[in-house]
């Protein structure tokens, strides 16, 4: 199978200013005419606009029904390209379009469709309202989709759960060179390191403790590094066994420098074993060890920001990523990779949990791209030398609500616990946009107020 | 005696799409498509092109050697299939080779029909099917002084019109009271009519030719109403019929075309039809009809293509809709659907202004378009067609339907199926 | 001490301590890794192994690990991957490293692990006193405890050559005493490194549960649950492990055997009989207490006393074959610890020692006495002591209760 960019439109956030038709209208015909753009923004009765344009349908009917062979999608970009050498007018290809995206345009006098303008379509750069996206995710799959899945089918996580995700295309991409670590958590008990005498991978894997993956990795990548073998030292781990009982040898693994590539899966609690609270988990947060009663009423603390604790490390890498940005966590996934045969390289990746947290199986994406949108989780990545920078800065964060509400195990909040979260997410998001202005983490920083808890 | 799991017979648009989705749904199963012409596959819909110049013969193939490879098909060209021994499952070609098949798709397609009208045989006439038929006329094409068109449907129209390009003195002698009938009601078709009027072609619709006599010339067509015309070419393009001959003895069941059902397959087992060949149902009527149109082959390819692959992705014909665009003298004429002749509750909009060459009909029946028809009016034939085919309900707007249907459709499309 | 074989040519000498001897050891078995972490009264050991890959004399890949539950885990997987591995901690050390050292012995993860005996916490010690080895006595580790500075050095490199055989494939102890063998300083004979390669042969540890992508396998996938395969795995990893143990009874006296016969040093495998010819009652001694034991026997069986002594040397396995043979027919013994068994009120090699000979149905009356704890001394008046009330055990044959050395000094 093949994949392809495409250009995706929310209709939600289009205003209607015609901006991308101007654009197009201006690379493709030298005119501000709008009416010869080759995207068209409708406006739709009762308020609101939509969009004809062509989609660079994987099974193309305009190139079926073209007599003339004047049409023909192309293998490596995906786009329909028309030829009009070959072109006779007679307009079959407009019957096969279900979305009107090649149409006849009388001052050109043939047809004309989108060509994405050569993989960099103005029009998308036009849209100031993010209404028009370019999305890319298709080069990732070409670059990735033929390598092979290192985990077995038939892992059993819960429903929905992107644990499972992020597994499968992490390994994939680290490929078969690789000693997996996945100490006890999610990762393990969804079967990757197996049950009597089965396993769940292709790779050489094992259980650490939950308190020495990174020194059990260390050994491991620091004897065939003697041997002059190069072997990937990967772990996937929780946030709960990474933040509390295994913080030390993380620590001390990054402070030595050793050469491993450390994954969190953070979603936020000890989920493997019933729901209970970890150090990672956000205040509020409903948990089985934090319950709620008469008396309580979630975590009473703050989540410890356990990715910028590893940036103080002077890793070699640091950065925080979310399954709702793969193309964000493919690039930092790769600089991470590269970065572990320098040395320690820490990604964390937060992953909501469909079970623990409360929200439907179907919205696991959806509630890990409020997250970021929110600035609930903020995506930056930090080089030695470097310093920290956002690698998708959100300026105008959705309301927290929308993502607080998304879950179960924020409905009990009241509203002095929400205006908790609001003034951390806020200084947080003022801490890390200082960090990112100062260039490097080590110079420049102002240490934010440390969040009283309420109550 | 080669044996393959699918055989197409027929590599025009019905056989490519089959061919397409069949390695889709299959990516494996052993191909053979079978081509009477022996060239590569092209489409009889870009004949008028290759008369006119337009095209290049050696630059219309749909698909090449290399696609052939990548698509892993056994390609046949310049063969036809004599017999079919549906029993055996078994193709037997002219040249008396034996493919056994495990699965059959008849794209036969269809041969011109040549009237039976006196004398006609005992003359040289031009068809326009094949490619060697187009190219023989465009090298004519130069020479011809003048020349009679028999039909003005598509061909006909097409040819009528490189004919007046290329300066001969061109007649349209069509039976019918307005040329391209099937498409275009009697108003619309006289704008079409006025512009080839207007570029000096003499049309005689409502008209028979009663018999044809060769001359020093060329020919000389006697007409029902009196009088002959003499012309140095005359060209036949009175319609088509199904190609079947070769389906005698194999128990296919045939009535005009190959009866098929809603996955096109045939009465006989392990054996479907597609395009000009077949006769499907009618979206609008249920009865089978031969709707030989393009697009519908391409879609009738499709879905045998699914149907003999046994893939689950498969939903049935939705039956046939007549659906053209016809582009003469740089207008545009376009059709999707019927004009709603027979039918009862409809609601007809049209707006026409002749003066400016502008035509528009829309036919509704219970708020649901049945057909609409432009010339020189744009809207998105394939976005129409969808809206008959999904049945949408246009009530909530109709006013706004009526008066912009382009921009209305693409709303609704945007909002339905985006 | 080592009686010296023919030697063709003259062994290099050195004066050193036992922590000194021991880094010498780990030099000589070709470690591929060491992991450290000071602790007192270990601190000394592995700055010698620092010092060793500074100086370039050990060439091996050493990790400061910021803990010694880091370090064994960091040997974990460098041993996972293939590595010879050595580590040395005591007391409170052992006692965080309780995590993956646990683990170490069901992985079948050969290793040397020096203990540098110390007694625990609490009342707070830093002294000596073997309370932290025999603390870990039953996880499944080899435990070999030695008497002398050269004993040391010797017993490290043994101790790979047990921990490797394919029929044990176990991690191994070497204990010695904190403060009496750490500190004290000794003549002590280097062993050829050519002889030492000989010896040892190629590194054989993870044959059989390795981290290696070219031959990749889950290792340690749960094991166990009721139904399915699972208890039938978990009971043969179980025995498997128990068999390991046994077989070392075995590989520890043919080590043993082939470095006397190639180095020359000789010294007994699982325990040593002194002036055992002729004894009607015994001391059982482990460590290096047994130098003044020895001396105190030596001084009683000049008055004629028929008294003997057995050392342990090989403690888990646990001997109770060679102990019920060369104890079985005494009329008394009395058992020195330098730990307590707070279970029984006793010393825990004197528990080990009744129930080798009650298993044996050997009726010999014991007693235990516990001595030197916590860096305290054992000397030759405190054994006088013992053979005295050991004695008089052989006569009345009425155990007392156990005897505390120290309490009066």
């Amino acid at each position: 199978m093949q994949a392809f960019n495409t250009i995706a439109f929310k209709p939600e956030q289009c205003t209607g200013c015609n901006d991308c038709m101007v654009a197009c209208a201006e690379v493709k015909t030298q005119t501000t005419e709008i009416s010869r753009s080759r995207i068209q923004i409708v406006p739709a009765d009762g308020g609101g606009y939509e969009l004809a344009m062509c989609r660079q349908c994987g099974d193309p009917k305009c190139v079926s029904n073209c007599p003339a062979a004047a049409l023909a999608k192309d293998d490596g970009t995906g786009v329909i390209a028309w030829d009009g050498n070959k072109c006779v007018n007679c307009l079959l290809c407009t019957v096969g379009c279900a979305y009107g995206g090649i149409v006849y345009e009388p001052a050109a006098g043939h047809v004309v469709k989108c060509d994405s303008c050569g993989g960099d379509p103005v029009c998308v750069k036009a849209c100031g309202e993010g209404a028009l996206k370019y999305v890319t995710t298709a080069e990732l799959y070409k670059r990735v989709g033929d390598l092979e899945d290192l985990f077995v089918p038939g892992l059993a996580g819960c429903q929905g759960c992107n644990t499972e995700l992020i597994m499968r295309h992490t390994l994939r991409r680290v490929g078969p060179e690789t000693v997996l670590a996945t100490p006890p958590g999610c990762i393990p008990g969804m079967g990757s390191v197996g049950y009597n005498g089965m396993v769940g991978t292709k790779v050489p894997v094992f259980h650490p403790l939950l308190t020495n993956t990174a020194s059990m990795l260390a050994g491991v990548k620091r004897f065939y590094k003697r041997q002059g073998r190069k072997v990937t030292a990967l772990a996937l781990a929780g946030d709960g066994g990474a933040s509390d009982v295994g913080f030390q040898s993380l620590s001390g693994a990054a402070e030595r420098g050793e050469q491993i590539l450390f994954i969190v899966v953070d979603n936020e609690g000890y989920m493997n074993t019933g729901m209970q609270r970890s150090s990672c988990t956000p205040y509020g947060a409903w948990t089985s060890t934090t319950p709620v009663g008469e008396r309580g009423k979630g975590k009473t603390q703050d989540a410890k920001n356990l990715p910028l604790l590893m940036m103080m490390h002077n890793c070699a890498y640091v950065a925080t990523s979310s399954t709702a940005f793969m193309e964000d966590f493919y690039e930092k996934l790769e600089k991470a990779m590269e970065a572990s045969e320098r040395g320690f390289a820490y990604l964390h990746l937060y992953s909501p949990c469909t079970t623990g947290w409360r929200f439907p199986a179907a919205q696991n994406i959806e509630v890990a791209r409020k997250a970021v949108e929110t600035n609930f989780v903020m995506l930056w990545e930090f080089e030695p030398g470097q310093g920290l920078r956002l690698s998708h800065p959100i300026d105008r964060p959705r309301p927290l609500a929308e993502y607080l509400k998304a879950q179960g195990k924020y409905k009990h909040l009241s509203p002095e616990q929400i205006e908790h979260i609001q003034r951390s997410l806020d200084e947080n998001a003022e801490f890390i946009r200082g960090l990112a202005a100062g260039g490097s983490a080590r110079k420049g920083v102002t240490l934010p107020r440390v969040p009283i808890a309420p109550g | 005696m080669q044996e393959t799991q699918y055989l197409i017979v027929g590599a025009s648009h019905a056989g490519l799409s089959a061919l397409r989705t069949l390695r889709m749904a299959d990516s494996e199963g052993s191909l053979t498509l079978i081509n009477r012409d022996a060239c590569l596959p092209y489409s009889p819909t870009v004949l008028p092109y290759v008369v006119s110049g337009r095209s290049q013969p050696d630059n219309v193939a749909l698909q090449g050697e290399a696609d052939f490879e990548k698509l892993k098909v056994a390609y046949r060209p310049g063969k036809t299939v004599r017999a079919i021994d549906a029993k055996a499952q078994v193709a037997t070609l002219a040249d008396g080779e034996r493919i056994a098949y495990q699965k059959l798709l008849v794209a036969s397609g269809a041969r011109p029909i040549v009237p039976a009208i006196p004398g006609l045989t005992e003359v040289p006439f031009h068809v326009l099917r094949t490619l060697d038929d187009a190219v023989q006329l465009r090298v004519r094409l130069a020479s011809i002084k003048s020349a009679v068109v028999l039909g003005a449907g598509l061909i006909g129209m097409h040819a009528a019109e490189n004919l007046a390009k290329a300066g001969a003195e061109v007649t349209i002698v069509e039976m019918l009271p307005h040329v391209l009938a099937a498409y275009f009601d009697a108003e619309a078709s006289s704008i079409i009519e006025r512009a080839f009027i207007g570029k000096g072609v003499t049309l005689r619709t409502g008209e028979k030719v009663v018999g044809v006599e060769k001359t020093a010339k060329g020919c000389s067509i006697k007409l029902q109403s009196g009088g002959a015309i003499e012309a140095d070419a005359l060209l036949v393009g009175v319609g088509v019929a199904p190609i079947v001959d070769f389906l005698a003895g194999s128990g296919v069941a045939i009535d005009r075309g190959v009866l098929v059902d809603d996955t096109m397959k045939t009465s006989v087992e392990n054996i479907w039809a597609a395009g000009d060949v077949a006769q499907a149902k009618s979206f609008y009527t249920g009865e089978k009809i031969l709707n030989g149109i393009l697009p519908d082959a391409v879609e009738q390819g499709r879905i045998a293509g699914l149907a003999m692959a046994g893939d689950s992705g498969l939903k049935p014909y939705p039956g046939g809709i007549p659906l053209n665009t016809y582009t003469f003298f740089g207008q545009q004429a376009l059709s999707v659907g019927v004009d709603g002749e027979g039918m009862t509750d409809l609601e007809i909009e049209k707006r026409v202004d002749a003066a400016a060459n502008r035509y528009l009909k829309i036919v509704l029946r219970n708020n649901r378009l049945v057909g609409i028809f432009g010339i020189n009016r744009p809207f998105d034939s394939g976005v129409m067609w969808e809206l008959i085919q999904r049945r949408i309900d246009l009530a909530p707007v109709k006013a706004q339907f009526f008066a912009q249907p382009r921009e209305t459709a693409r709303v609704l499309m945007s909002r339905t199926w985006r | 001490m080592a009686e010296t074989a023919v030697a063709t040519k003259r062994p290099k000498v050195i004066v050193c301590d036992g922590n000194e001897a021991a880094a010498w050891g780990v030099s000589l078995a070709n470690v591929d890794m060491v992991a450290v972490y000071p602790i007192t009264p270990q601190s000394s050991l592995v700055e010698y192994l620092a010092k060793f890959v500074a100086d370039g004399r050990l060439d091996a890949e050493i990790v400061d690990a910021e803990g010694e539950h880091s370090v064994l885990s960091v040997l974990q997987g460098g041993a996972l991957a293939g590595a010879r591995t050595y580590t040395a901690t005591c007391g409170p050390g052992l006692a965080f490293m309780f995590e993956p050292y646990l683990r170490q012995p069901g992985l079948r993860l050969p290793m040397v692990m020096s203990i540098v005996t110390r007694d625990t916490l609490t009342p707070q010690s830093v002294w000596g006193g073997h309370q932290d080895a025999m603390s870990v006595r039953e996880v499944g580790w080899i435990q070999i405890y030695c008497e002398t500075v050269q004993e040391v050095l010797d017993t490290v490199i043994m101790a790979y050559r047990v921990a490797e055989h394919h029929d044990v494939m176990l991690p191994v102890n070497v204990c010695h005493d904190g403060n009496y063998l750490s500190y004290g300083a000794a003549r002590v004979e280097l062993p050829e490194q050519a002889d030492v390669n000989v010896f040892l042969g190629e590194r054989n540890v993870n044959w059989h549960a390795a981290l290696d992508p070219s031959r990749p396998m889950g290792v340690d996938p749960l094991t166990g649950g009721a139904g399915g395969p699972g208890p039938k795995m978990f009971v043969k990893y179980r025995k498997g492990h128990c068999r390991g143990m046994q077989n070392a009874l075995k590989v520890i006296e043919e080590v043993h055997e082939d470095w006397a016969r190639l180095i020359g040093h000789r010294f007994a495998p699982l325990i040593e009989s002194y002036a055992m010819e002729g004894a009607k009652f015994a001391l059982v001694t482990i460590g290096s207490m047994t130098g003044a034991a020895k001396d105190a026997i030596d001084e009683a069986r000049a008055r004629g006393v028929p008294v003997g002594l057995v050392k342990i040397k090989t403690y888990r396995p646990f001997p109770a074959q060679a102990v019920v043979q060369a104890l079985g027919s005494m009329q008394a013994v009395g058992v020195v610890d330098r730990s307590v068994s707070f279970g029984w009120d006793c010393g825990p090699v004197f528990q080990d020692v009744t129930a080798a000979l009650g298993r044996a149905a050997a009726r010999v009356p014991a007693m235990s006495f516990i001595g030197g704890l916590a860096g305290a001394d054992l000397t030759t008046d405190h054994f006088a002591r013992v053979i005295a009330r050991v004695a008089q055990l052989a006569q009345e044959k009425t155990p007392g209760a156990t005897v505390w050395l120290n309490e009066t000094d």
